[in-house]
C-alpha cells in the first residue's frame, strides 16, 4: 500500500503543482491517475517514484516513509514520457537491460524480448538504436523495458496515449491482463477518458493539482462530485442546462433557460438549497422523435452531427444551450431540422454551485 | 471561396528515392470539408504544402476554381494555415499573437479586440491572453496557432493535426468549434490528420492516402460502412476492425469460411472466391450468439467496461477480436462465448502475405 499523505510540490516560488494531496494506492489495484495537461499527474508519478521530491508532506509504503529512499532501490518499474532509453544501445539491449540487471539467463532473456517486442509491435526494429526511432516507436520501447520484468509497482506515464488506434486497443487488453495475471500494482497516467474507464479499477480525476474524485470507474461515472468530475469523465462529454425549479397549484417542473417547463414528481426539488441549478444529462439517456409525444415534449434543431463509427454524435440547440446525444449511425439527421427531445428528470445529474445535489439511480449489471 | 482540383500531382524531394506523392487526382468543391488522413509518411503533409504554396509541385496541376495555381506565390492563395509547428511569436503576448493578422490588415482597434476576445473565449483562451507564447503548454500553443489562422477568415483553411494532442473534452469542443467555423463562414477546408475519429466526425467527404498515394475518397459513411481495402478498413474504425485470416472452403456449392479450426457458412451474398482470405469485421458488427445459434466460437479475455458499452476482448484461436455490448454484459475470464455477424456486413480482402505465416493457426 502507498500512501501521498498532504503532499505538496511547488516548482519555483509560484507554481503549485500539487496542492495537499491526500491518495493511497491499494496493493495490486490499477490506479488511474486522469486530468487534463497540468493537472499534476505526472508530478504525482514522479513523486511515487522519486524522481521528484515533496515540497511538504509525506509518501510512505506499508506505513514507512519512502522520501529518504532513491528510486532504484523502491523497486518500481517505471515508464516516462520522455524518460530516456539508452541510444547507444539497440532496442534489444534496451529491452533486455532490467533483465541483465538482475541475471536473467541469455535464452530467458531472447524469449521475453520477443514476446514483449510482438506484444508492442516493434520485432523489426530490435536492431535500431533509439536515435533512429519514431516518437511513437520510442514510447513503445519505454514502455516494453517497464513491463518486461517483475516489479512490485509499476509506474507508466501516458503510455499508450500517442499509439495509433490499433496498437493503443491491443495495448490497453495487454495491460488490462497483465494486471490480472500479476500480483503488482500499477499506476498510469492518461489525459483520456475511455482509456481512464477500461483500464482502472479506481480513477483518481485530478485538476490544477488538486484531487476532484478518487472511486471506481462507476462511482466517478454515475456519481460524479461535482461539475468538473461530470464533465470530464464520459464521451461524448456530459451536456449541461441551467434550471430553476418551480412550484404551481402543488406541481413541481423545471423552468429550463429555453423557458421549456419539464413537470418532475414530488420531492424532486428537495435536496436544492435554492431554486437555481444545473442539469447534468449523459448523451446515451436522452432520446429523440420526430414528432413529439409524451416523452418526446421539448423542441430542439440538430446542431451538428458527427459520426464517431458505431454512433453518430448528435449536438442539439435547445434554445441558446447545445446538448449532445447519441444515436445509431444508420439515423440520418441534417443540421437545421426540427427534433423533439425526451429528458428523464429520473436520468438527471443535478449540481449546484458546481457540486452534486443528487444523482440518478445507478444501472444494475447482471 | 475556391474550389480545388489536383490533377497528377507529383512530389519528389530526391530525384533517386520514391516519391512522397506519386500522381494523385482530387477535387474538392467549393465550401466543401475534407479530410487527408493516413498515417505519418503517407504523403498527406506534401499534398497540403503543394496546395498551400509551400511546396514546389513536382509533376501534375493544382488549380483554384479552374485557373492553375502552380506557380502563384503562397500569400497570394489566400489560404490560412494552421501548421503542428505553429510559428508563434514568442516575445510578445498571446493577445497580439491572435491580433497580429489584423492589425497587418490594418483593423481598427476596437474591431481587433472584439474578434480576438470573441475567438478567445470560444476557444478558452482567455485567461491566457496576457501570456507570452514561450510560456504556455503545447496544448495551449496549438489554440493560438489555431486562433491566429481562424481569425483571419480565410478563402481555404488548411489545418494540419489542430487538436491531436488535446484531451477528451477539449478535443468535443474543438471540434464543435471548427464545425461551427465552417458552418458559419462556409471556407473551403482541408482538414489533414492521422486520426480517423477526427476525420470521420468532421469531414464531408475522406481523402485517405497510404505510401503517397490515395486509397478511398468517400463520405465517412462510405469509408466505414465499404472500405475498399484491407488498408482502409484497419485504418478507419475505433476500437479497430478484426481482421481474421482464414480460407474460404466450398462444400455443397456453398462458401463456408474456415478459421481457428472452426468453420461457417458465408451468407449468399458475400462475394468470395475459394483460398486464403482476410476476413473484416468491425465490433460493433458483432454480437454475442449461443452454442446452438453462433458463427466463432471464442474465449473472454478481458472486458472495457466504459460504462455507456463494454469492448469485449476475446480470443478465436490465436486471433484477438473486439466486440462491443451493452454495458450489462460482463462475462467471466476464460468464458468460452459465442460470436454471430451481422450477415449484411461481412467484409473479405486478399490475405494479408506478410501475415500469413505468422498468423498461420491450427486449422
Amino acid at each position: 500500500m502507498i500512501e501521498l499523505k498532504n503532499v505538496t510540490r511547488r516548482f519555483g516560488l509560484t507554481t503549485l503543482a500539487i496542492k495537499g494531496l491526500d491518495l493511497t494506492v491499494q496493493d495490486r489495484e490499477f490506479l488511474v491517475l486522469y486530468g487534463p495537461a497540468g493537472a499534476g499527474k505526472s508530478t504525482t508519478l514522479k513523486m511515487i517514484a522519486g524522481i521528484v521530491r515533496p515540497t511538504s508532506g509525506d509518501i510512505l509504503r506499508d506505513g514507512v516513509s519512502l522520501l529518504g529512499v532513491p528510486p532504484e532501490r523502491r523497486d518500481m518499474a517505471m515508464c516516462f514520457e520522455n524518460y530516456a532509453l539508452y541510444s547507444h544501445l539497440s532496442v534489444f539491449e534496451n529491452l533486455a537491460f532490467p533483465l541483465r540487471a538482475r541475471g536473467v539467463a541469455d535464452r530467458e532473456i531472447q524469449a521475453k524480448v520477443t514476446k514483449i517486442a510482438e506484444t508492442l509491435g516493434i520485432p523489426h526494429l530490435l536492431e535500431r538504436r533509439p536515435g533512429f526511432l519514431s516518437g511513437g516507436q520510442r514510447q513503445r520501447v519505454a514502455l516494453g523495458r517497464a513491463i518486461i520484468r517483475p516489479a512490485s509497482t509499476y509506474l507508466l506515464d501516458e503510455p499508450i496515449g500517442h499509439l495509433d488506434a490499433k496498437l493503443r486497443h491491443r495495448m490497453r487488453a495487454e495491460l488490462k491482463g497483465m494486471a490480472r495475471d500479476l500480483a503488482s500494482t500499477i499506476v498510469l497516467t492518461t489525459t483520456s477518458s475511455r482509456e481512464a474507464l477500461a483500464l482502472g479499477d479506481r480513477i483518481a480525476v485530478l485538476d490544477q493539482g488538486v484531487l476532484q474524485q478518487l472511486g471506481t470507474p462507476e462511482e466517478i461515472y454515475h456519481r460524479p462530485v461535482n461539475e468538473f468530475v461530470a464533465s470530464f469523465v464520459g464521451e461524448p462529454p456530459m451536456s449541461f442546462l441551467d434550471a430553476t425549479a418551480e412550484r404551481e397549484g402543488g406541481q413541481t417542473a423545471l423552468r429550463l433557460r429555453s423557458g421549456h417547463r419539464l413537470p418532475v414528481g414530488p420531492g424532486w426539488a428537495a435536496p436544492l438549497r435554492d431554486p437555481t441549478c444545473r442539469l447534468g444529462v449523459r448523451a446515451a439517456e436522452l432520446s429523440i422523435a420526430d414528432t413529439a409525444d409524451d416523452r418526446h415534449a421539448v423542441p430542439v434543431t440538430v446542431d451538428q452531427v458527427e459520426l464517431l463509427g458505431h454512433v453518430r454524435v448528435v449536438r442539439l440547440s435547445l434554445g441558446q444551450e447545445l446538448v449532445a446525444v447519441v444515436v445509431p449511425p444508420e439515423r440520418q439527421l441534417a443540421p437545421g431540422q426540427p427534433l423533439w427531445l425526451a429528458i428523464d428528470p429520473a436520468r438527471l445529474h443535478v449540481f449546484q454551485d458546481g457540486r452534486a445535489v443528487s444523482h440518478p439511480a445507478m444501472p444494475t449489471v447482471h | 471561396m475556391a474550389s480545388i482540383q489536383a490533377e497528377r500531382l507529383v512530389k519528389r524531394y530526391n530525384p533517386g528515392a520514391p516519391p512522397a506523392v506519386t500522381g494523385i487526382d482530387f477535387e474538392i468543391a467549393d465550401g466543401e470539408f475534407v479530410a487527408i488522413l493516413g498515417p505519418s509518411g503517407c504523403g498527406k503533409s506534401s499534398t497540403m504544402r503543394m496546395i498551400a504554396g509551400l511546396e514546389t509541385i513536382t509533376e501534375g496541376t493544382i488549380r483554384f476554381d479552374g485557373k492553375l495555381v502552380n506557380e502563384v506565390r503562397a500569400r497570394e492563395r489566400k489560404v490560412a494555415m494552421s501548421f503542428e509547428s505553429y510559428a508563434l511569436y514568442p516575445t510578445i503576448s498571446v493577445y497580439e499573437n491572435i491580433a497580429f493578422p489584423l492589425r497587418c490588415r490594418g483593423e481598427s482597434s476596437v474591431e481587433i479586440d472584439r474578434q480576438v476576445r470573441q475567438i478567445a473565449e470560444t476557444m478558452e483562451l482567455a485567461p491566457l491572453l496576457g501570456r507570452r507564447t514561450k510560456e504556455l503548454s503545447s496544448g495551449q500553443a496549438q489554440r493560438v496557432g489555431l486562433a491566429r489562422a481562424l481569425i483571419r477568415r480565410p478563402t481555404v483553411f488548411l489545418l494540419d493535426e489542430p487538436i491531436s494532442h488535446l484531451d477528451t473534452r477539449q478535443r468535443y469542443r474543438m471540434r464543435q468549434f471548427i464545425k461551427s467555423i465552417h458552418r458559419d463562414f462556409r471556407t473551403t477546408m482541408i482538414y489533414v490528420t492521422h486520426d480517423q475519429e477526427e476525420a470521420m466526425a468532421l469531414a464531408d467527404r475522406i481523402i485517405v492516402m497510404s505510401h503517397g498515394d490515395i486509397q478511398q475518397i468517400g463520405t465517412p459513411e462510405e469509408i466505414y460502412e465499404r472500405p475498399v481495402n484491407a488498408f482502409v478498413a484497419g485504418f478507419v474504425g475505433e476500437p479497430p476492425i478484426n481482421f481474421i485470416d482464414g480460407e474460404v472452403l466450398v462444400q455443397d456449392g456453398e462458401f463456408h469460411f474456415a478459421t481457428a479450426g472452426q468453420s461457417f457458412l458465408l451468407p449468399h451474398k458475400v462475394q468470395a472466391t475459394p483460398g486464403r482470405m482476410r476476413l473484416a469485421v468491425r465490433p460493433a458488427w458483432l454480437s454475442l450468439g449461443s452454442e446452438a445459434d453462433h458463427h466463432l466460437r471464442a474465449t473472454h479475455f478481458v472486458t472495457e467496461r466504459l460504462q455507456d458499452h463494454n469492448i469485449l476482448v476475446v480470443d478465436v484461436g490465436r486471433t484477438r477480436v473486439t466486440l462491443l455490448t451493452d454495458p450489462t454484459v460482463v462475462p467471466q475470464d476464460g468464458q468460452n462465448l459465442y460470436l454471430r455477424l451481422d450477415p449484411d456486413r461481412i467484409l473479405l480482402y486478399p490475405p494479408d502475405r506478410s501475415q500469413v505465416a505468422a498468423d498461420d493457426d491450427d486449422s
